[in-house]
């Protein structure tokens, strides 16, 4: 963290981690139990929407949607990774470069996975029109995010580079669109919570959607 | 519009938002993926029918406001103002092409509650004055006379006296009676102004029900509603007024118990809505009529024989009473135990389709065309089990149902849970 690079990484992260946090915490403080009797388990409820209801036996966005929903999964497991690989390049640089060639592929289907998303927003009529410049900005950030760090692995983009490119991510994720990296977990607890109070989730044993 | 109305319609949306929705809002990515599980979307696949397409006219005034890319770089998310035109198109994606099921929300790619968000779009046409005409009458009904069929109590008296002698006559006792106003009974019975109106079978079986199973039970002449408008309206203000009307009148009657007939959004709106309109819990418990029927079956209080339902039944599961409600097992019970031939539809209990009629898009006659339409998966549903009668527990899902059987030639009846079950009661 000794390097100009290294320090905006962290400051950049720090001003990520708080700014979420303030907007997470403005959410929490909003939330109330609610006033009805409750009818089932909340905890339970909140546990299954986190587990079950993920799973594309149970949801149709993803059973209807296998290829979307798999280029999303690859496309968020990749920048979890590279995120990560760029915080061991300032932390443990040996271990980074123990781990460059998976670093390397993971980041490289990434950038298929966003490039597939993108391509799928641009050529759907039903996509383009819900879409907002900011879904296309988010998605070329991360896209130029993914393709750095494949290129860092390969050794054919500098270290400190990577670390100022994830700096710039970070200072953008808490203003607009990847904001749901935070938000994706309130919204699913809310209404697992929501839900289960009035003992909807879990529902009854079944196998799936049809079940 | 006076510039008083768009300021009254966008602190409601923003308070709407901020109660319930926040985190969602903030999760959407606009995948679109949301578009398959919804009834509307389906039949009709146009981008205006996306779910988000529709939380979008919703969040695209919400960002503005509120988020800091919205206020300084609206181009960049699509944040806009709220005008006269975005209202309208707020209000049509809203209340005309959607019907707040909630089916979205249990199968969104991320989890967020979709329904809610865009119902925040309700709360600020409520506060306009801008509720569609169909559904703000039925409001102005309810708080004007105490029931959205603006029944006067001298015609509600009426028909509860031949519905006694036709239930005395038919149960062969004089104690089978509809019961009303019967101060220290146990149950004060709510029941869906429409039964009284045109389904009065459906209140004589529930009474015949009541009378077989040694309850003891009451209607109320003034305060009978279970529906209440003011949910489908967005108006919590009239929706609060409503609900302590309720409460209040179980306290004067001295009730240990408030019954919910058989409606769906009336069951969700008194249960589960009402003690956050009005911001306290109530004082008496509330269940579902069918979580009774089921009670009574359990504890050997009614005698039923299924061979008097011969014909193969299906069950309809209104998605306020079960998807937004929790009740999704009582009625299965009830109708294992008193037809002879009952076949789930698939999906069923929370995964089911709305059957078009929710939200109050009965009432909106311009409407009528796109909830026909939407109507069509349901009756693929029903079509699929063979099945000749279609149970449900809501007079409005009821009412939807009956113009699907005829519009798509399904050839089935629609009856309630307590008819069936009535049909089923023997001699004890």
């Amino acid at each position: 963290m000794d390097t100009a690079a290294g320090r905006f990484l962290a400051l950049t992260a720090l001003w990520a981690a708080v700014a979420l946090a303030v907007q997470a915490g403005r959410v929490a403080a909003r939330h109330h139990r609610p006033h009805a009797s409750r009818a089932g388990d909340p905890g339970r409820a909140i546990l299954y929407n986190f587990t079950v209801t993920m799973l594309p036996s149970h949801k149709e966005s993803a059973s209807r949607h296998p290829i979307s929903f798999s280029a999303g999964i690859l496309l968020h497991a990749a920048v979890f990774a590279s995120l990560t690989a760029a915080f061991v390049s300032l932390l443990s640089p040996p271990r980074f470069d123990l781990a460059r060639p998976v670093i390397a592929w993971t980041a490289a289907i990434g950038v298929l996975a966003c490039a597939f998303l993108v391509l799928r927003r641009i050529l759907s009529r039903e996509l383009r029109a819900i879409s907002v410049p900011d879904d296309f900005a988010a998605a070329v950030a991360v896209g130029l995010f993914l393709a750095a760090t494949a290129a860092t692995a390969l050794g054919r983009f500098p270290v400190p580079s990577l670390q100022v490119l994830t700096g710039l991510l970070l200072l953008y994720v808490p203003l607009g669109k990847l904001r749901h990296a935070v938000f994706f977990f309130l919204a699913r607890a809310d209404l697992g919570r929501r839900l289960g109070w009035r003992g909807v989730y879990p529902p009854p044993a079944r196998t799936g959607i049809h079940g | 519009m006076a510039e008083m109305d768009l300021s009254r319609a966008l602190e409601a949306l923003e308070s709407a938002i901020e109660r319930s929705g926040a985190p969602h809002l903030d999760a959407c990515v606009r995948c679109g993926l949301c578009g398959s599980s919804c009834h509307i979307y389906l039949t009709d696949p146009r981008p205006e029918n996306l779910p988000v397409a529709k939380l979008e006219t919703v969040a695209r005034v919400y960002r503005r406001r509120r988020t800091f890319l919205g206020r300084r770089l609206p181009w960049l998310t699509g944040a806009r103002d709220l005008t006269e035109q975005s209202l309208d198109e707020i209000i049509a994606s809203v209340y005309g092409r959607c019907t707040g099921c909630g089916r979205c929300s249990i199968h969104c790619a991320v989890g967020l509650d979709i329904a809610s968000l865009i119902r925040a779009g309700r709360h600020a046409a409520a506060a306009a004055g801008r509720v569609p005409k169909g559904i703000q009458d039925t409001v102005d009904n309810q708080i004007r006379t105490g029931n959205q069929m603006a029944i006067a109590t001298p015609e509600f008296l009426e028909t509860a006296d031949w519905l006694s002698e036709d239930l005395s006559r038919e149960r062969n006792s004089p104690d089978a009676r509809l019961r009303v106003d019967q101060a220290g009974a146990r149950v004060l019975y709510l029941v869906n102004p429409r039964e009284v109106k045109f389904f009065p079978l459906s209140l004589q079986a529930a009474a015949g029900i009541f009378h077989a199973a040694g309850e003891s039970w009451t209607l109320s002449s003034r305060v009978y509603d279970v529906t209440n408008y003011g949910l489908f309206a967005g108006d919590d203000t009239a929706a609060a007024e409503l609900t302590r009307r309720v409460l209040a009148e179980a306290q004067r009657l001295g009730v240990a118990e408030i019954i919910l007939g058989e409606c769906g959004h009336g069951f969700r709106a008194f249960r589960w809505e009402g003690p956050e309109w009005i911001g306290k819990s109530y004082p008496i418990p509330v269940r579902s009529v069918l979580e009774l029927f089921d009670e009574y079956l359990a504890q050997g209080r009614l005698k039923v024989d299924p061979a008097r339902n011969p014909l193969r039944v299906t069950l309809h599961d209104p998605c306020n009473l079960v998807r937004w409600g929790g009740v999704s097992e009582a009625q299965r019970r009830v109708l294992r135990c008193v037809v002879a031939d009952f076949v789930e539809m698939t999906p069923n209990r929370e995964q089911n389709y709305c059957c078009g009629g929710g939200g109050g898009l009965l009432s909106l006659e311009d409407w009528g065309e796109l909830r026909v339409r939407s109507g069509r998966l349901k009756a693929e549903q029903v079509r699929a089990t063979g099945a000749k009668i279609v149970a449900t527990p809501c007079h409005n899902c009821a009412d939807q149902l009956i113009e699907l059987s005829r519009v798509y030639r399904l050839d089935v009846e629609i009856k309630s849970v307590a008819e069936l079950l009535y049909d089923a009661l023997v001699p004890a």
